[in-house]
């Protein structure tokens, strides 16, 4: 149960950025995918070469942000479709994320430093993830390549027996961020890159450039998704090129998950959203993968039915009839109203 | 004062579909000035306003405010000294924000900070002046007003930092008669009380005729004052 929770607010992380660019922006923007294990590889490369882990985290957010940058501006200035844009990124990200650690993926040594001298010790525990990523074929050079650290690798901040420790961190983590991004969404500049989300050229009529809010937004959106990765990875203890893969189709199930839960009337409430959001959908993982067998499921179809989940929340919302839904929600108020009379 | 001179635009030059929207265009309007542009669909109108806005680069020609050249295209430099309010209702305002939060967008001009910014007085009054009671209904998201309330809250916003000249495009061609004649009113009144220069677009002669203190017609490119004859080559497209 521990680790459904911290596993949905890592998910819940990585969804909020996906918020930004979808809800806020209304940019659908498909980065996501190469920055979620760019900032994995970026956290656990710097990790390893020493770094604390509190500034590795923070190094691969803003280098998640940087591949946010590097899409507004190919969607701007060279006016190439944004759903494109994201796309090209995307694609560079898998070679760059490969030239990042070397080879295919960078797992976190079970030894850490326990002190500045470069000490090191076992730790007890193992993979976070209680094998949700087992089909990644994790080869035994790098396991051996990441046991000998050349300058010794820096303590991570994810404990396996740290009891509820990791959901505490996570918790704080996850709280920071979307009270930080409520704050600044609520700014001058926030609330202009909302209204940008609903009339784009309207800004420009208030002496604000499209190109900027675009770069500044994207780069929010994929600096929470590089974080995020980076939390992924710390936890996992393991970063890998094709963790991002389809991040972005779950990270928008998670929304709207969330969006069934607090709605869409408020957009705001939209930041807490993908939180539960991301612990409905790891729950639902969970229990796929605890008992899916049963009736032939496998922790791979996960993907199909996040999929589909999106497909009929589409389609569930094209049936929708906005007149209906107010004269319940009137027929609701006024039995309210009654019972309290 | 804003100065047109010599502007010449042509959409596509030298392929199969160039077309001369604007030719050899020069235009003086007074600071002050209630300017009303009439002419047929396709005429160049919206053109003469895309060049004031940067938009559209001219092929020869300048644009001047109050004597200076104005170089900048950048449509949202430009913006800093011209307001604009389009036909679309929804095009004006931000759909997904309060009335609060629109005027708080529209109450400065440039980039924005990490600031909290409030609404300064003077436009709080312009909003009471709509006689509307928007200003009671300041959390009220600007999506759910009607299309009469979203283009006075919209001009409201387009004059909210004080622009050199407002840029009118139809803005009153989506609205009701009673909605229409309200915003012209106040489109007046901003022009009589605030000294706003007003260049406007529209299709309708009795507002024309009763709104503005200046008539200009575009026909096929070209500016013509409304007492100047019409060309012959253009009287039956009129």
């Amino acid at each position: 149960m521990l680790a459904v929770l911290e596993q949905g607010l890592i998910m819940g992380l990585m969804a909020m950025g996906v918020f930004v660019s979808f809800r806020i922006l209304n940019m659908p923007d498909l980065t996501v995918d190469g920055s979620f294990a760019l900032g994995g590889a970026i956290c656990v490369s710097f990790l390893l070469a020493g770094v604390p882990a509190a500034i590795a985290l923070l190094l691969g957010a803003l280098v998640g942000g940087g591949a946010g940058i590097v899409t507004a501006l190919i969607h701007r200035k060279l006016k190439v479709n944004v759903l494109l844009a994201g796309i090209l990124v995307m694609t560079m990200l898998y070679s760059v994320n490969l030239r990042i650690m070397n080879g295919p993926n960078l797992p976190i040594p079970r030894v850490v430093a326990t002190s500045s001298l470069g000490s090191f010790e076992e730790e007890e525990g193992g993979d976070l993830l209680g094998g949700l990523f087992d089909d990644m074929d994790l080869p035994s050079g790098a396991n051996e390549r990441a046991k000998t650290p050349s300058s010794g690798p820096a303590k991570n901040i994810f404990h396996s027996d740290s009891g509820a420790g990791n959901l505490v961190l996570l918790s704080l983590i996850l709280g920071a961020t979307a009270v930080g991004l409520f704050v600044f969404l609520k700014t001058d500049l926030g609330t202009v890159m909302r209204g940008f989300g609903s009339n784009p050229d309207g800004v420009q009529a208030f002496g604000v450039s499209k190109t900027v809010l675009s770069v500044i937004g994207l780069a929010i959106a994929n600096g929470l998704v590089g974080f995020s990765g980076g939390l992924f990875s710390l936890y996992g203890g393991f970063a890998d090129v094709s963790m991002g893969q389809g991040m972005i189709v779950v990270g928008l199930a998670i929304v709207m998950m969330g969006e069934i839960v607090f709605g869409r009337k408020k957009p705001l409430l939209g930041v807490v959203a993908p939180v539960i959001g991301g612990v409905i959908y790891q729950g639902i993982l969970a229990l796929v993968m605890r008992y899916g067998y049963r009736i032939g499921f496998r922790a791979s179809d996960m993907k199909l039915l996040t999929a589909l989940f999106i497909v009929v929340m589409i389609a569930l919302s094209l049936f929708r009839k906005p007149k209906a839904k107010l004269t319940v929600k009137k027929e609701v108020e006024k039995l309210w109203s009654n019972s309290k009379g | 004062m804003v100065e047109l001179e010599g502007i010449t635009v042509v959409y596509n030059p030298g392929q199969d579909n160039q077309k001369v929207a604007l030719e050899d265009v020069s235009l003086g309007v007074n600071n002050g000035d209630f300017l009303v542009v009439v002419g047929a669909n396709g005429a160049g109108k919206s053109t003469l306003l895309k060049v004031l806005l940067g938009e559209v680069e001219p092929l020869q020609g300048h644009f001047k405010v109050n004597g200076k050249v104005q170089t900048d295209r950048s449509p949202s430099r430009r913006a800093k000294t011209i307001g604009r309010v389009y036909q679309d209702p929804n095009s004006g305002v931000f759909p997904n924000l309060t009335i609060r939060e629109n005027l708080s967008v529209a109450s400065r001009k440039g980039m924005r900070g990490l600031g909290f910014s409030g609404i300064p007085q003077k436009v709080l009054e312009h909003l009471e002046s709509l006689d509307l009671g928007l200003e009671k209904r300041m959390e009220t998201k600007a999506g759910e007003l009607s299309g009469g309330q979203k283009q006075a809250l919209a001009m409201v916003m387009a004059i909210a930092s004080d622009p050199e000249l407002l840029l009118l495009d139809e803005h009153t061609a989506s609205l009701d008669p009673k909605s229409a004649k309200k915003v012209m009113d106040l489109t007046k009144r901003i022009n009589e009380k605030l000294g706003i220069t007003i260049m406007m677009i529209t299709h309708n002669m009795e507002f024309a005729g009763t709104y503005g203190n200046r008539q200009i017609r575009v026909e096929e490119g070209k500016i013509f004052e409304m007492d100047s004859p019409v060309p012959e080559a253009v009287c039956g497209k009129i």
